[in-house]
């Protein structure tokens, strides 16, 4: 299944006082791997949320496909069969086997039990942890639960990974293993992925930057330029 | 199936918790299953209390703060003898805490040849036939280490032990018999008798005598099974109405109980839920299952439950010095309505948190790092 493209237009969130996104407008091409960046605070968390349906934008619209997210009352199918989430803890239900933990967007689109035991040993085979499925998380490496988080992000079969820090609690092997899973998953499937990262090693791994300073799309910092480069879509916002 | 097993594992890794909140559970149903019991073993021992020497109806004065205090004429047994469909009526008056050795031995003044005295199987010595004879339970007999010969008060009155007997019914094995007369006179009262027990005709049914009575005599209760025994006196329907209150309060602490530990558990575990949400979990789908760890931890307490109420029921009894009369009995349908309370517990304690769990905001909870 192909990537989907994502539109956000004039996007901004305000929470109370705060303007956390001022004025965001960017797209993202389908089976694009794009790294959000900025400091702390910036406004990625936020971003993320909005493109997936977690949290409503308080003005400007977002597009994914030709869903219109900001406009979604019930967004529980978009959820589990149009995006799929990591974050940077990995929120593994710690009672719940691997393949538990992998069958959950499963099990809330009703797929049967067979179908999601073949699927889940899959995704995690794909991640590396083939013969592990009845293991729990407490018995994996911080590394490995995040990849464990991977293939749940992927239980759904997304067109579109969002993925919030995912190296952020990583040391430098494991965040490799990480970003290489990320690229993969885009290879070999043609899934959008937008990964929220300070990883200064990201570069070396995504196919556009764009970053964000205070609620707003910046020109990324001078460092060597992935292909296709981020300019698109911060000169558009200068513009 | 798959949410049940999900569910399992939860309440499998949080043992602690589980026993807490089954602890809370289990202590609600043991108290219901108790005061069932109880009340159960109580309308049994009301049920002998009206049969006593196979009585089919017993006739007692309406309204009377219990069947002990009841007073009615001896003057209306021919009438009631001529009722179609009645083949005899008798006496009989209760004398209670006038044994000062045994004061929850209760005797009882009878005609010796009426049907109550009948049926009494001596195994020592035989029935009274002075004023100043008595013949005892053997309960009461081995209670007293009585034997024929010996003497015993009643209400300050000496009389000579001359039968031992037994008969099966807990309250005529614990009591005594003395002559009708003699009851009388100690209550002061010639005339009148406790109560009238009616034997019926072959082939009669008891609620159409029950009826003929009722009409007749509006100041008398007709009591022909243990329910309606139970119901007879005011003190009888004020316990029994307070066992339901307790029964109920015993509910809905054990469902706040439960609420209190499943709200704790869902903040606890809000990233959990914030996650189910997140990867698309509908809301029903997740209050679904906290619903269901609820349930599953209330139904392991109505376990617990149910075998401390079983229990607890014989400590009650002993603590109400009630031993002699009432034997808890515990029917299948009790346990069936325990377990039923339980599930029910642990549905109405589940609702608000699953509720809460439903409702969380996974862009607030699962931002935090």
């Amino acid at each position: 299944m192909p990537g989907a493209r994502v539109v956000a237009e004039h996007l901004s969130r305000r929470y109370g006082q705060v303007l956390a996104l001022d004025d965001v407008s960017f797209e993202v091409e389908p089976g694009e791997l794009l790294a959000l960046t900025g400091p702390s605070g910036s406004g990625k968390t936020t971003l993320l949320q909005l493109i997936g349906s977690l949290d409503r934008p308080t003005s400007g619209s977002i597009g994914v496909d030709d869903i219109a997210v900001e406009q979604l009352s019930n967004p529980t199918h978009f959820r589990r069969s149009i995006v799929g989430f990591v974050f940077q803890l990995h929120y593994l239900l710690p009672a719940l086997s691997l393949q538990q933990n992998v069958e959950l967007p499963m099990m809330a689109a009703h797929v049967s039990r067979q179908e999601r035991a073949e699927r889940s040993r899959e995704l995690l085979k794909e991640v590396g942890l083939e013969g592990r499925a009845q293991d729990h998380p407490s018995e994996l490496s911080g590394g490995e639960r995040q990849r464990v988080a991977i293939a749940r992000a992927l239980g759904g079969f997304p067109r579109l990974i969002l993925a919030d820090e995912p190296t952020g609690s990583l040391d430098t092997a494991a965040s490799h293993r990480v970003w290489k899973l990320l690229g993969d998953v885009r290879d070999r499937r043609g899934t959008t992925v937008i990964v929220a990262s300070h990883d200064p090693s990201l570069t070396e791994h995504v196919d556009r930057e764009i970053h964000i300073v205070d609620g707003r799309l910046v020109p990324p910092p001078d460092r060597a330029s992935p292909a296709g480069g981020g300019r698109t879509a911060a000169a558009r916002h200068e513009s | 199936m798959t949410t049940l097993l999900q569910t399992l594992s939860s309440v499998r890794y949080s043992p602690g918790r589980t026993f807490l909140t089954a602890l809370g559970a289990a202590l609600g149903i043991a108290t219901i299953v108790a005061l069932l019991a109880v009340g159960n073993g109580a309308r049994h021992s009301a049920g002998d209390f009206v049969h006593l020497g196979a009585s089919d109806l017993a006739l007692f004065q309406k309204d009377a703060a219990d069947p002990t205090t009841s007073v009615l004429p001896t003057s209306l047994i021919p009438e009631v003898r001529r009722t179609p469909g009645i083949a005899d009526a008798t006496p009989l008056v209760l004398l209670v805490e006038d044994v000062p050795k045994d004061p929850s031995a209760i005797v009882f003044g009878a005609q010796p040849n009426s049907f109550y005295t009948s049926r009494l199987v001596f195994g020592a010595g035989h029935m009274f036939s002075a004023a100043d004879q008595i013949v005892v339970g053997d309960g009461l007999a081995s209670q007293l280490h009585l034997a024929v010969g010996d003497q015993l008060k009643v209400h300050r009155r000496p009389f000579q032990v001359v039968g031992i007997y037994h008969i099966g019914i807990a309250y005529q094995d614990s009591g005594a018999f003395i002559p009708l007369r003699v009851a009388q006179s100690i209550l002061g009262r010639q005339g009148e008798t406790t109560l009238i027990g009616v034997k019926l005709a072959v082939g009669t049914r008891p609620a159409a005598v029950e009826g003929t009575l009722s009409h007749r005599y509006p100041g008398i209760a007709t009591i022909g099974t243990p329910e309606e025994a139970a119901r007879l006196g005011a003190n009888g329907q004020l316990i029994s109405n307070a066992a339901l209150v307790i029964a109920v309060l015993a509910l809905v602490i054990g469902g706040i109980g439960v609420l209190n530990t499943m709200m704790m558990a869902v903040i606890e575990r809000r990233s959990e839920f914030a996650l189910l949400s997140a990867v698309g979990w509908s809301g029903p789908q997740i209050a679904f299952r906290v619903v269901m760890e609820g349930v599953v931890t209330t139904v392991i307490g109505a376990a617990l439950g149910l075998l401390l109420g079983v229990i607890g029921a014989h400590f009650l009894i002993d603590a109400l010095g009630a031993q002699q009369f009432v034997a808890p009995r515990v029917t299948a349908w009790d346990l069936g309505r325990a377990l039923l309370v339980g599930v029910l517990i642990g549905v109405l304690g589940g609702l608000y948190p699953a509720w809460r769990a439903a409702h969380l905001s996974p862009a607030q909870i699962l931002a935090q790092r």
